[in-house]
């Protein structure tokens, strides 16, 4: 049987471009934590955020979208990230950062739970696989 | 741990929220929807810190840190939105320390240890293995019915 050319996803494409700035932001707040606290931090974070956003409206013209399920989940996005990150913070002053941050590092794995579930996304054994390793990665850069 | 319980918690949910959200809106209509998500809790951390007293360094880093952070969540949305599975793609991109170790490696001139170059193996192959997508079959042709 014949198959189609393997090409590269666009979506896999947008994926690592995420893996990159989120590498910088991992890096720059390196950088920033040399004197800043987290929360101080967390404040920068949002604040810098603002001209992305801004650019996104003027590149939208103005026209966001405002479909009520999408804007909800949007903002319940933004809110449970930054609630997360006070958690976080909160279970560093209780913890050393060395069991606090791999234990929290396991998130996606209810991700890929609620996906399977609410969504009903299936993966390959291949994907399962590369689950568990880049879980036990997470869990290893963390420490 | 209860506090690490809850950050996994609303992280492991959020993932869920940003699939549900860009099957509804754009990408870029999510960054701007979560940036008002997270200023939202601004005033609230406001009350229990301040910005006075940081460096010009550690504040240009927070905001340069802040808009790479705005971008990459583009990104993410944009892979959401173009049809990357939550299951995939969450996972994935989480493995952005990968990154950050090599940027540290590369300006800071910190050097991994034994154990984070094994993180780095398994980040690369996880990586690997969670953008294998099995190559599509082309339909069959329908094929002329022949009365007999």
């Amino acid at each position: 049987m014949q198959t189609e050319p393997r090409r590269f996803p666009v979506w896999l494409w947008y994926a690592l471009l995420c893996v990159f700035w989120w590498g910088l932001w991992g890096f720059f707040s390196k950088i920033g934590s040399v004197s800043a606290n987290p929360l101080q931090l967390q404040i920068l974070f949002t604040l810098g955020m603002l001209p992305v956003a801004f650019g996104m409206l003027v590149q939208m013209r103005g026209r966001l979208d405002h479909n009520p399920g999408g804007a909800a989940f949007g903002m319940l996005s933004g809110l449970f990230t930054g609630l997360g990150a006070l958690g976080y913070f909160a279970a560093l002053r209780q913890q050393d950062a060395s069991v606090v941050t791999p234990v929290t590092g396991l998130f996606p794995l209810l991700t890929v739970v609620l996906a399977f579930i609410v969504l009903r996304e299936r993966l390959n054994k291949v994907q399962m696989g590369g689950i568990v390793l880049a879980l036990a990665s997470i869990v290893i850069l963390s420490i | 741990m209860a506090n690490a319980g809850f950050a996994i918690l609303l992280w492991g949910v959020c993932g869920l929220f940003m699939k549900l959200g860009t099957n509804r809106i754009s990408a870029r209509s999510m960054v701007i929807w979560v940036t008002i998500g997270f200023v939202i809790l601004v005033p609230f951390m406001w009350r229990m810190t301040t910005l006075a007293g940081l460096s010009a360094g550690a504040i240009s880093a927070g905001l340069i840190a802040g808009g790479v952070n705005g971008l990459g969540n583009w990104a993410i949305f944009a892979s959401l939105e173009k049809g990357a599975k939550a299951s995939v793609a969450i996972p994935l991109t989480a493995l952005y320390p990968l990154c950050t170790v090599i940027l540290a490696t590369a300006f800071l001139r910190e050097r991994p240890s034994s154990l984070q170059w094994l993180g780095i193996a398994l980040a690369l192959a996880g990586g690997a293995m969670l953008s294998y997508e099995p190559p599509v079959a082309p339909a069959l042709e329908e094929r002329p019915q022949c009365a007999q």
